[in-house]
């Protein structure tokens, strides 16, 4: 009877059960599955007990101490925690700066770029450089060469033109590090843009030309509503990398008032200087949470843009 | 169906034997790679952490010829900033990393680093080391680097601060600079000599605990002012930053960079203003005693032209700063022998006179301040003629265990307090007194925010 059972429960998985031959395609891919699980997924399951711990750094203790459970201190220090904050803030004010301006100057250069004229490759090839460059290069760049009150460009413009010279990274952190990640990210805004002016049918504006439309209306009322849900996915993968930016704020300016954002805090709090590594793995948790967020709706975003790809 | 389940136990046979294949790849790359390592062992090659300043510039030049090809000893060197060399070390000496087999540090670090077990004890070796001759390294700065009578790092160089200053610019301006000045005599001389092509002074300004820290603490030292005050154990009781006394040192300080300061104050530390200095862009400059040998080195434009001061003072008798910067050997570094062996031969009395002879800066910009043989060199003296006494007294006089009106928390130090949460706490609060300076943040606002960033460190 049992033997009988078996005979027929082997039988079913041979003759093309779909659970059995899906998971006997499958096989060969789990060692990559279960690499991945292992380096992905049990770091973070650290992070989390980590993060209801004191554990802090050997040389942070004189006499080495035992690591103590603490519960849900770490996230309740962090809710009371000003400068942590601070760093919400500056990272929405640098995150939201730093996306719509690269948007703006993104999609203007990709209008001109739409349109046939000499030059056109060479042109294209230089706006995408920036893109192309090392975040700390970039910034080092932009400190050394441009910002600097010493040697930098813009202050010999300005004494040119007969004005004081500015201080930028000391007075505008902020501003310096947010102009720095839009001449990193223009590019990036302006292909994604380019990509959807050049997927617009013509046959539509050249209806609307016949029907006399201006070229302002032609571009209010047809491209930039086609233009949306690029203009979308572009906003919500700049934020996904903009968020995160370390590099040039490490360069530039070592953090400080205006320009600790996030990561750069949790950086300090851990490997940076405070090797508090419990607070920091809670702060760090609060941090992968927002980033799952706004991740799910750029995945929405995306996935709603291939189906009315296919339904066109 | 026979068949078929015949196959099909083959295929989960040949699996098997893959998954046994790719495990064994896998453990034979572990092994290669182990024993990579100890092939690279053999031929010995040390990694070494160094601070990027002048002098170590220097000695990562001189290495092959002078010690690699004596002792056939690789030396690897990474060379990183203060403050990143600082996180770089603490990080890979805490967790027991066995990326370097010597790092540079100073009497900050070497104590608690002692204390906590972290790097070795090095009287050992150098006792038993002849040539090395313990007893020939300065008193005060073997014990900055020792606790409890074991030495944990060997000095490279050794520092206190003092004022330097144009002497042509103060007599052109009918000013005379005293030996023991006051800030507040400091501040006026830099006030009237500064126009706007030559500042008064350059005064560190760039975050960090050992940049701007180090400079602004001598100062509030003197004012009376301090970090935390200390409980009876010696551990910090209360954070004191919203007191009257740290405030006017922050004004203080602040405002005469503001007024008389260097450009791009918030910027500026040691290097940049040693280049300020030298290109003529400051009159005066107060930091570390060891940028004098740089100043009166040979190939320096400002060769012969300065006058050198104490460390300025307000209500204490001496505020000049203590520190060295020495090799240690962490407790997880691969070649210990190696590692001493190196660390020997960079600081010995050898190397010294080495570097009088084969760098371009000549006698005056050997590395100071850690033998009591250098200052008997005649060379040296015949080059340092300007500076070498008043640094060697300047560091005699550093108020180590007692740098200010009141009692401190942790272990002895000048410009920092010895305690562990020091690093944190220096790097972020002079990132808001640097904003201070640039003029973008009040000081009252800077304040209140190190006041709590300081009662949350000690909590």
């Amino acid at each position: 009877m049992t033997a009988a059972a078996a005979d027929v429960a082997l039988k079913k998985g041979q003759v093309g059960d779909p659970f059995s031959s899906a998971w006997r395609r499958r096989l060969p891919l789990l060692p990559a599955l279960l690499y991945m699980v292992a380096i992905t997924q049990l770091p973070f399951l650290v992070s989390i007990y980590y993060s209801l711990t004191n554990l802090k750094d050997r040389t942070q203790t004189l006499i080495p101490e035992p690591t103590k459970f603490v519960g849900i201190d770490n996230y309740r220090e962090l809710y009371s925690d000003p400068f942590f904050r601070q760093a919400i803030w500056t990272s929405v004010k640098m995150t939201v700066l730093a996306v719509l301006l690269s948007l703006v100057i993104g999609t203007l250069f990709a209008i001109l770029l739409d349109r046939k004229f000499l030059g056109q490759g060479l042109i294209r090839t230089l706006l995408i450089t920036p893109f192309l460059l090392m975040p700390v290069v970039a910034a080092l760049i932009w400190k050394q060469q441009m910002f600097s009150s010493l040697f930098g460009v813009l202050n010999k413009v300005l004494g040119f033109l007969g004005f004081n010279s500015v201080q930028f990274i000391s007075d505008h952190p902020l501003g310096s590090i947010v102009t720095v990640l839009v001449w990193q990210w223009t590019p990036f805004m302006m292909l994604i843009v380019l990509a959807g002016l050049q997927s617009q049918p013509s046959d539509i504006i050249e209806a609307a030309n016949v029907d006399g439309a201006t070229s302002f209306g032609i571009f209010r009322q047809l491209t930039l509503p086609h233009l949306r849900r690029y203009l979308e996915l572009g906003a919500l993968l700049g934020s996904i990398y903009i968020v995160q930016a370390f590099d040039a704020i490490d360069v530039m300016t070592g953090g400080g008032p205006g320009s600790t954002n996030v990561p750069y805090y949790v950086y300090q709090q851990s490997i940076g200087g405070g090797f508090r590594y419990g607070a920091a793995s809670a702060y760090a948790i609060v941090v992968v949470i927002f980033a799952i967020v706004i991740a799910t709706f750029a995945l929405r975003v995306l996935s709603s843009l291939f189906k009315d790809e296919e339904r066109a | 169906m026979q068949k078929q389940r015949v196959g099909s136990v083959r295929s989960h046979r040949i699996l098997a034997i893959g998954l046994i294949v790719a495990g064994a790849v896998v453990v034979a790359t572990f092994v290669a790679a182990a024993s990579g390592q100890s092939t690279k062992n053999t031929k010995k090659t040390i990694s070494v952490a160094i601070v990027a300043n002048p002098q170590m510039q220097d000695i990562a030049s001189l290495t092959p010829s002078l010690f690699t090809a004596k002792t056939g000893i690789k030396v690897k060197y990474t060379i990183l900033d203060e403050g990143k060399l600082r996180q770089v070390t603490t990080r890979d000496v805490g967790a027991g990393g066995k990326a370097f087999d010597a790092v540079m540090i100073g009497p900050y670090e070497a104590p608690q680093f002692g204390v906590a077990k972290l790097i070795k004890n090095l009287t050992p070796m150098a006792k038993a080391d002849k040539a090395y001759n313990y007893n020939d390294l300065i008193p005060a700065v073997r014990n900055a680097l020792s606790a409890n009578g074991k030495m944990y790092a060997s000095p490279f160089y050794g520092e206190s601060s003092f004022l330097m200053y144009r002497k042509d610019i103060l007599a052109k301006n009918n000013v005379t600079m005293p030996l023991h000045p006051t800030w507040q005599q400091v501040a006026t001389i830099a006030r009237k000599i500064n126009t706007s092509s030559m500042a008064g002074i350059c005064l560190r300004g760039k975050p960090g605990w050992g940049d701007l820290g180090a400079s602004f603490t001598t100062v509030l030292n003197t004012w009376g002012g301090t970090w935390w005050s200390a409980k009876s154990n010696g551990k910090p009781d209360k954070a004191q930053v919203d007191q009257p006394a740290f405030k006017s040192a922050l004004d203080f300080y602040a405002g005469l960079v503001q007024d008389a300061g260097e450009k791009d104050a918030a910027n500026s530390s040691f290097n940049e203003c040693l280049a300020q200095y030298q290109a003529g862009k400051v009159a005066m400059w107060y930091d570390a005693t060891v940028a004098a040998g740089l100043l009166e080195a040979a190939d320096s434009p400002v060769k012969g032209k300065n006058g050198y001061a104490f460390a300025p003072v307000n209500k204490t008798k001496a505020s000049g700063w203590l520190w060295t910067w020495a090799l240690a050997i962490p407790r997880s570094a691969p070649d210990t022998a190696s590692a001493w062996k190196y660390i020997a031969w960079a600081t010995s009395a050898q190397y010294i006179k080495a570097a009088g002879t084969h760098t371009k800066g000549g006698w005056a910009a050997i590395p100071p301040g850690t033998r009591l043989s250098t200052y008997r060199l005649p060379q040296y003296k015949a080059a340092a003629k300007a500076f070498a006494a008043t640094t060697l007294s300047a560091m005699k006089a550093a108020p180590i265990t007692n740098p200010g009106t009141t009692k401190r928390p942790g272990l002895p130090g000048v410009q920092y307090v010895g305690i562990p949460q020091f690093q944190d706490v220096g790097n972020r609060c002079t990132q808001f007194f640097s904003a201070v300076i640039a003029g973008s943040m009040k000081d009252t606002t800077a304040l209140s925010q190190c006041q709590q960033i300081a009662s949350q460190a000690i909590r």
